[in-house]
C-alpha cells in the first residue's frame, strides 16, 4: 500500500530541493529561500468531544463569509484584503484594574495556557449562521492570571488600530464605521467558562479575515461581539460603549444574547439562514447555551436590555 | 430590439441560478442581485424621457419594456420574501414582517409597481396611465429600502440614491418650468 504524502511535506520537499540548489549560489539565496518557507501553521490542542453532534460548517464558508469592516463592508474582499497582515509577533495589552499592567506575546499566551479545541454555534445579527471548530483557551484562565482586582466589573476589548493593516481605518469620514472597534463584557460574562480566546479555528492558526492572530468568541452572543484581532484587553470600572451600539442604540445593544423572541427593528430573528442552506432554521435562545447562561440574565427585561 | 433588451436584462438571472449551488448565503444573495436588477432597471426606465428632454434621442419605445423587465426582478424579489426568507408563514408575514418599516416601505414599493404593470397593456394604460407618476414614490421607497438592508450603507448604495435623485430633481425643474409637459 502506498502512503500518501501530506501537503506541507509535499511542498517542504520541493522547497528543500531548491535550497539544495541555492546552497551552490550563495547563502544570501539560502536565507531567502529559508524565509520563503511555508510556516506551519498547525496547533496542538485538545479536541472537542462534539457531544451535541453540531455539524460543522465547511472550512471554505467560515474562511470565505466575514463581517471585518476594517478591511471592507463585503463578506469576500477582506480575504484578499488581509493576505499581507503580519501577525507575528503580535503584543497584546493588558490594562486596567489588574495586579500588573503589562504587554504579552500571542505565543507565550498559548504556552501560559495550554489550547483547546470549542465547536460552537455562531449566529450573526444578520441572520446567518455556522457552526466552526475554534481553537484557544477560556478567557478565565487569562483574567485568573491578570488577578483583576474588586473595582473591576466589565472587560473592554478593543481591535488593533493601525491603518497600515486596515484600509477602511484610512478613510476617514468616508470609512464605514468608527474605529477602533470596541466591545464589552461584564465581568461574570467574561468569567463563564464557554467565553472563548481563539487563536486558530480547523486545527490551524486563525486566518487574518477571521481576526488574526488573536479574537474573543462569545456563542451565546450575536457575532459582533466576538471582536478579532485583539490589541488590548482592559479590566474596567463602567460598562464599555460597545461600536455597534454607539453606531445605532436603537437597533444594538450592549449585552446582544441571541434571542428568537426579540427582533431586531429591521428584521425578525426568529430563524436563521445556516451558511451553505437554502432553507432556514429556528433560532434557539441564546444561540442554544441557554442552559449554560440564563442564569446571568436572571430578572433581566430582555427586551430593554437587547 | 425589445427581444435582444428583455434577453440582455434577464441574462444575469441565469448567472446568478448558475451560481446557486455554491453559494454560501444563497438567500441573501438571491436578495441582493433581485434587488440590484430591480432598482437598476427601474432607474433605466426614468432615463429615456430624461435622455429625450436633455439630448433630443427618443428612447420611449422602450420605456415599457425596461419597467416591466424591472417589474419581473422584483417579483423574483418578493418571491424570494415570501416563500424562502418566509416559507409563506402568513401569520409571521403579517404580525410581525409587515410592521417593521423596511418591509412595508418595501412593500410598498411593490404594490405600486404591480399596480403599474398590470395597467400597462393598451386598454387599462389609456384609463390609469395618469396614475404612473406613482413611479416616482416607488423609486423613492426602493432607494430607502435597499439603504435599509445594509449594517451601514456604503458607496454604492449612495451613489445609486445620487443617480436616483438627479433623475427625480430634474422631472422637478423641468415641471416647474413647464408645467404641462412631463412625461
Amino acid at each position: 500500500m502506498q502512503t500518501i504524502t501530506p501537503e506541507a511535506f509535499f511542498n517542504a520537499r520541493r522547497q528543500f530541493l531548491k535550497l539544495g540548489a541555492g546552497a551552490l549560489v550563495s547563502s544570501t539565496a539560502i536565507s531567502k529561500l529559508l524565509a520563503e518557507l511555508p510556516k506551519d501553521t498547525s496547533l496542538h490542542y485538545i479536541p472537542d468531544s462534539n457531544a451535541q453532534k453540531l455539524v460543522i460548517n465547511p472550512m471554505e464558508q467560515a474562511t470565505h463569509y466575514v463581517n471585518f469592516y476594517e478591511f471592507s463592508t463585503d463578506k469576500e474582499a477582506p480575504v484578499k484584503l488581509s493576505q499581507n497582515m503580519k501577525t507575528t509577533p503580535w503584543h497584546l495589552g493588558f490594562f486596567g484594574e489588574i495586579a500588573k499592567e503589562q504587554m504579552i506575546e500571542v505565543d507565550t499566551l498559548i504556552a501560559k495556557f495550554g489550547l483547546e479545541e470549542r465547536i460552537y454555534r455562531f449566529r450573526c445579527v444578520e441572520g446567518w449562521s455556522m457552526v466552526v471548530p475554534w481553537i484557544g483557551f477560556p478567557l478565565y484562565k487569562l483574567l485568573d492570571y491578570l488577578e483583576p482586582n474588586s473595582d473591576a466589573k466589565y472587560v473592554k476589548f478593543t481591535t488593533r488600530h493601525d491603518p497600515t493593516i486596515f484600509p477602511d481605518q484610512n478613510r476617514g469620514i468616508f470609512s464605514a464605521i468608527k474605529y477602533p472597534y470596541v466591545e464589552g463584557l461584564r465581568m461574570d460574562e467574561a468569567r463563564h467558562p464557554l467565553t472563548f480566546i481563539a487563536v486558530g479555528m480547523y486545527g490551524k492558526r486563525l486566518l487574518p479575515q477571521n481576526g488574526a492572530p488573536i479574537r474573543l468568541v462569545v456563542p451565546w452572543k450575536y457575532g459582533f461581539k466576538s471582536i478579532k484581532s485583539l490589541d488590548l484587553i482592559e479590566c474596567v470600572k463602567e460598562q464599555p460603549l460597545n461600536t455597534w451600539q454607539d453606531q445605532n442604540p436603537n437597533e444594538y445593544g450592549f449585552y446582544a444574547n441571541v434571542n428568537p423572541e426579540v427582533d431586531h427593528p429591521r428584521w425578525t430573528q426568529a430563524k436563521e439562514r445556516v451558511l451553505g442552506k437554502l432553507l432556514k432554521q429556528p433560532t434557539l435562545k441564546f444561540n442554544g447555551y441557554a442552559k449554560e447562561v440564563e442564569h446571568l440574565y436572571a430578572g433581566m427585561d430582555l427586551r430593554k436590555f437587547f | 430590439m425589445k427581444i435582444l433588451l428583455t434577453l440582455v436584462a434577464l441574462l444575469p438571472l441565469a448567472l446568478v441560478y448558475y451560481q446557486l449551488d455554491s453559494a454560501i448565503d444563497p438567500i441573501k444573495m438571491l436578495y441582493h442581485y433581485t434587488g440590484i436588477g430591480a432598482i437598476a432597471l427601474l432607474l433605466l426606465s426614468l432615463l429615456p424621457s430624461t435622455c429625450k428632454r436633455m439630448c433630443h434621442f427618443n428612447l420611449l419605445r422602450y420605456r415599457k419594456t425596461v419597467g416591466l423587465l424591472s417589474f419581473v426582478y422584483v417579483l423574483l424579489h418578493a418571491s424570494v420574501f415570501l416563500v424562502l426568507d418566509s416559507e409563506l408563514d402568513f401569520i409571521t408575514i403579517f404580525e410581525k414582517s409587515l410592521k417593521k418599516p423596511f418591509i412595508y416601505v418595501g412593500f410598498t414599493a411593490f404594490v405600486i409597481l404591480f399596480f403599474m404593470a398590470l395597467t400597462s397593456f393598451k386598454k387599462l394604460f389609456a384609463k390609469f396611465s395618469k396614475y404612473h407618476k406613482a413611479v416616482y414614490l416607488a423609486l423613492l421607497l426602493a432607494l430607502l429600502h435597499s439603504f435599509w438592508a445594509q449594517k451601514v450603507a456604503g458607496v454604492f448604495e449612495y451613489s445609486v440614491v445620487m443617480i436616483g435623485i438627479f433623475l427625480l430633481v430634474e422631472r422637478l425643474f423641468i415641471s416647474f418650468k413647464k408645467p404641462k409637459s412631463l412625461h
